[in-house]
């Protein structure tokens, strides 16, 4: 074979010179560079757009829903609180053509609620005005239908509380202006209004579904006991969440109450409450709650070590009597008690003598680490100052020790109850839904054992005691009921009661602390004739937790229970009885 | 073996003068079709089929945004119409790309100065019976006959002038350099008049790479440049379009724009898209099937597929200028290299403004927006592009060509 050399050449020399001008090759070049240089920022604009503005809107925002005010969703994401657009109905009564007088007897026929004679002094007065801030559609057409020129129908942002009544204490309300006049919409108002943050919801550790039972329980538990009102508040014990904060008789959100309008006891008309059902009974009013301290007592005193064994005996025979004041029990059982039996009968006279041998110092230390000396721990506006001993002598240390003589919100005593039963810690109630893996700082009140002793102490309380109305089948509950006498004029009223049942479930591992009250029951037949709180608040606790425990994941379980042996045998039985 | 020896296709061929189908437009081949194919740059079309095959799904993916724009309650329009459109407009488009690629070099050049003649008349007429359409005359004749000449001529403007300029081979008396401005100048008047900004912004970008590419000395190039800023901040200054869409550039504007939505669109699918017809902000983008494709594009695509895209462009372009490195016509690598520099300027601009980088000017990206004129327009630019780069790939480098 012959080696093929003719194409060793390479190209270049084949073609010899550039094909024509010099620099029209370079520049072609150049020509090409330059584009390339292009080429190389525009990839290099979309890298870094990919990379570091992806998801940015660039103010186009005009496939998402921006409202004029963020909305309030629960825990689960269930609108509570949202702004729409509604119709007002504005009038210019220089510019009307009609008859006035028929035209308001046809406004009042349209809106039934308001009287013909406040549209007829709209329609005559000077200026323009509303003639209704919020009108519906089939109503503005009605309206409209009139022919009225000089009735405009402008749309206006307004807030809309699609759950009515339901948490309207927490929720509040907007004022005319549109700032938050109470409730979450006072304290959150900024955030709300932030357009930056204003597009994702609020979202509250309330649960609806949570807050519906309890507030139907309240409501079914105040018509059984002819009470005057309710209040109720489930709280994680573990984070600190409210997860359901009632405060009944309620009012509607939607249509707020500025003027003092007074509870006269007349039916509602004009969708117009009293403005006195807009105080939030949980944070914003403080009571003497009672028996319902008596665990709390106990546990400073097992902490302090000034009880250390519960088979210890308290003459209960006689009323303590301290100088000329006197302490009776109100069933007296006649007889010397050990701990356990004076929580489960509730007796002031042997709680009073556990309080006078903890002493007032430590009394006082335990009330302090709980915050009841303050303001409760919650984001809400709306909060009472607690009536709280300005001075501890030894009578003052005694009465408190059965709840009386310091008055504070359901809130403070709730929080506290988380603190007894989840091994100790106090943490501020919180309304903001918490996230799963967020540490919530807490501060050590009670040591890990006492709270394991008070959770047994509690759960006998239930199944043995006052609080047996409450014991909800399968869900473990303890609690302790309280009946305090309200002050009236000229000292304690023996007839009217605040009867509160602060309770925790369930007992083996608890989880919520649940607690209703009820304002001034009376005795009926759904309460056996009894106005104390193991007949009125016990059984909506009892029914509440059956609602909500499901809802919770709690699943009820008869073979379950907090072990409570070692102290069933120091409870005195009559012989016979089992 | 006498009789039973199997022939090379091509040696048949050769003897018999028929071919079997498996070898049509191969090496054998002598047929026109044959040749024609053999001597074109098949990877340039490749390169430019694969565009428009992009840009059918593109249009696509655009369409239903378009098509809901578009609706009415009494005519509603399928979601797919401007695919359907597009789709008719390549049945045509490419065929005709074809065809155009089949002239030899002396035919295409008459076929695009013919050209130039007619669609320069026509752009003179606009002014004269235009159809206003978005507020600028750029229409002429109606409905479906409808086009725009500003479109036609720019293929064949870059050929005519690349003519015009290698004139001076012949007689380097001629000023062609002058004549050229002129008929430029012309043109970028008539287009100022509709208004179309961006559309004299390429011709004049065309124009300065003709003169780039021609030779002319460094120092005028650079005059050039300088009288080019001069030209934008006398346009910002005394013409109203310009001065709007550089303000609105610069200084950003308030409330809801077409470049913010665009950006918004662009970037809501990330790297790798939403996928193909789940975009959600293209709905809110107007002209999301024409001059904002790329958006879309980036929404349901992903901008990985936006930077393949600028690539494949870029590709084109690569390959035109290494085919016109070693090209002696100089008439040739001035009309390409004006073709190819329009062709590539065009996708460019459009580009950078879809990113925020130019301001908004109507512009579409070739072969990738939808419209028919500018199928039609763009499928001719190619198909001069192939015939002028159309050439014996072995012609020059054998050793017994006898060398001028």
């Amino acid at each position: 074979m012959t080696p093929q050399t003719a194409r060793t050449t390479t190209r270049k020399s084949g073609v010899g010179t550039p094909p024509f001008a010099a620099h029209g090759f370079w520049r072609l070049l150049v020509l090409l560079a330059a584009f390339g240089m292009f080429v190389v920022l525009l990839i290099g604009r979309l890298a870094t757009l990919a990379l570091f503005e992806s998801s940015r809107a660039y103010g186009a925002t005009s496939t998402e829903y921006v409202p004029e005010r963020g909305d309030i969703v629960d825990r689960n994401g269930v609108p509570l609180a949202r702004s729409i657009y509604g119709y007002a109905i504005w009038v210019k009564p220089a510019d009307l053509l009609g008859d006035r007088k028929q035209l308001a007897n046809q406004l009042a026929a349209i809106f039934p609620d308001t009287p013909a004679a406040e549209f007829y002094a709209k329609l005559t007065a000077d200026k323009p005005g509303y003639l209704r801030k919020r009108a519906l559609p089939e109503q503005v057409k009605q309206v409209h239908d009139l022919g009225e020129i000089a009735i405009e129908f402008p749309r206006e942002a307004t807030r809309l509380y699609p759950q009515h009544d339901m948490a309207a204490h927490v929720l509040g309300f907007v004022n005319r202006d549109g700032r938050g006049a109470m409730g979450m919409e006072r304290v959150m108002n900024d955030y709300l209004r932030d357009p930056s943050k204003r597009s994702t919801p609020l979202n509250l550790a309330l649960d609806v579904r949570v807050q519906a039972a309890l507030e139907s329980e309240l409501a079914s538990g105040m018509a059984a006991t002819n009470a005057k009102g309710g209040a109720g508040v489930i709280l994680d014990v573990a984070t600190g969440e409210v997860i359901a904060m009632a405060t009944l008789p309620s009012f509607n959100p939607n249509r707020p109450s500025f003027a003092n309008i007074p509870d006269l006891g007349q039916p509602i008309v004009d969708g117009r409450y009293p403005i006195s059902r807009q105080t939030n009974n949980v944070t914003n009013r403080v009571y003497e709650l009672g028996s319902t301290f008596k665990p709390l007592t106990v546990a400073a005193a097992l902490d302090a070590g000034t009880v250390r064994d519960l088979s210890v005996r308290y003459d209960a025979t006689k009323p303590l009597q301290f100088g000329r004041f006197k302490i009776r029990d109100s069933h007296p059982s006649g007889r010397w008690m050990n701990t356990p039996e004076a929580l489960i009968h509730s007796s002031n006279i042997v709680t009073a003598q556990i309080a006078d041998t903890l002493g007032a110092a430590r009394m006082d230390a335990m009330l302090r680490n709980l915050h009841f000396d303050v303001r409760p721990d919650i984001e809400l506006a709306e909060k009472a100052r607690p009536l709280y001993p300005k001075s501890w002598d030894r009578l003052t240390n005694m009465t408190v020790g059965f709840g009386h003589g310091i008055a504070v919100t359901p809130m403070h005593l709730a929080s506290a109850y988380a603190a007894m039963v989840n091994g100790g810690i106090y943490r501020p109630a919180t309304m903001f839904k918490m996230k799963s893996d967020a540490k919530i700082p807490g501060k050590r009140v009670f040591t890990a054992a006492t709270s394991a002793r008070m959770r047994q102490l509690m759960r006998m309380i239930v199944v043995d005691g006052t609080g047996n109305q409450a014991d909800a089948l399968g869900y473990r509950v303890g609690g302790k009921t309280g009946s305090a006498e309200k002050p009236g004029v000229g000292g304690y009223s023996r007839n009217l009661v605040v009867s509160t049942f602060a309770s925790a479930f369930p007992m083996d591992n608890p989880r919520y602390v649940v607690l209703a009250m009820l304002d001034e029951p009376q005795g009926t037949e759904a309460s056996s004739f009894q106005r104390t709180a193991g007949f009125t608040a016990a059984p909506v606790v009892r029914k509440t937790i059956t609602r909500i425990g499901p809802l919770m994941g709690i699943i009820p379980d008869v073979k379950r229970d907090v072990d409570v042996s070692e102290l069933m045998p120091l409870l005195w039985k009559a012989k016979g009885e089992q | 073996m006498n009789g039973e020896r199997k022939e090379v296709p091509w040696v048949l061929a050769a003897k018999t003068g028929k071919i079997g189908f498996a070898n049509r437009l191969g090496r054998g081949d002598r047929s026109p079709l044959g040749v024609w194919f053999w001597e074109l740059d098949r990877v340039l079309l490749s390169l430019m089929m694969v565009l428009i095959a992009i840009g059918l799904l593109a249009v696509a993916a655009g369409s239903p945004a378009g098509a809901q724009r578009l609706s009415s309650s009494t005519t509603q329009l399928s979601s797919l119409h401007f695919f359907y459109r597009q789709l008719m407009w390549v049945i045509f488009g490419v065929p005709l790309m074809l065809l155009v690629s089949m002239y030899p070099r002396e035919q295409a050049r008459r076929f695009a100065v013919f050209g130039f003649c007619i669609f320069f008349v026509l752009l003179a007429l606009v002014p004269i019976m235009g159809r206003e359409v978005n507020g600028s005359q750029r229409w002429i004749g109606a409905g479906f006959a409808g086009l725009q000449p500003s479109e036609f001529l720019k293929p064949f403007y870059a050929v005519a002038m690349a003519w015009i300029i290698s004139w001076r081979l012949k007689d380097p008396s001629l000023p062609v350099l002058v004549l050229s401005s002129i008929v430029t100048g012309f043109v970028c008047f008539l287009l100022l008049m509709q208004p179309d900004l961006g559309q004299t912004i390429l011709f004049m970008g065309t124009w300065f790479a003709l003169m780039m590419v021609s030779g002319v000395p460094a120092s005028r190039l650079w005059g050039l440049i300088i009288s080019g800023v001069v030209f934008i901040v006398l346009a910002y200054n005394f013409y109203p379009v310009a001065t709007q869409r550089i303000d609105a550039w610069i200084f950003g504007t308030e409330g809801l724009t077409h470049d913010k939505m665009a950006l918004a669109t662009l970037t809501n699918g990330g790297f790798f898209g939403l996928g193909p017809g789940l975009g959600i902000k293209k709905y809110s983008l107007p002209e999301g099937h024409t001059d904002y494709i790329f958006s879309v594009i980036g929404e349901e695509f992903g901008l990985l597929a936006c930077m393949v895209i600028a690539i494949l462009y870029f590709a084109i372009l690569v390959r035109i200028i290494i085919r016109l490195l070693d090209e002696k016509d100089q008439f040739v690598v001035l009309a390409v290299t004006g073709l190819g520099a329009q062709f590539i300027g065009q996708a460019m601009i459009n580009m950078a403004v879809n990113l925020g980088v130019f301001p908004s000017k109507g512009m579409t990206l070739p072969f990738i927006s939808y419209g028919g004129s500018s199928i039609l327009a763009l499928s001719m630019t190619c198909g001069l592009i192939l015939a002028l780069t159309k050439r014996n790939p072995y012609l020059d480098r054998s050793l017994y060509m006898v060398k001028g």
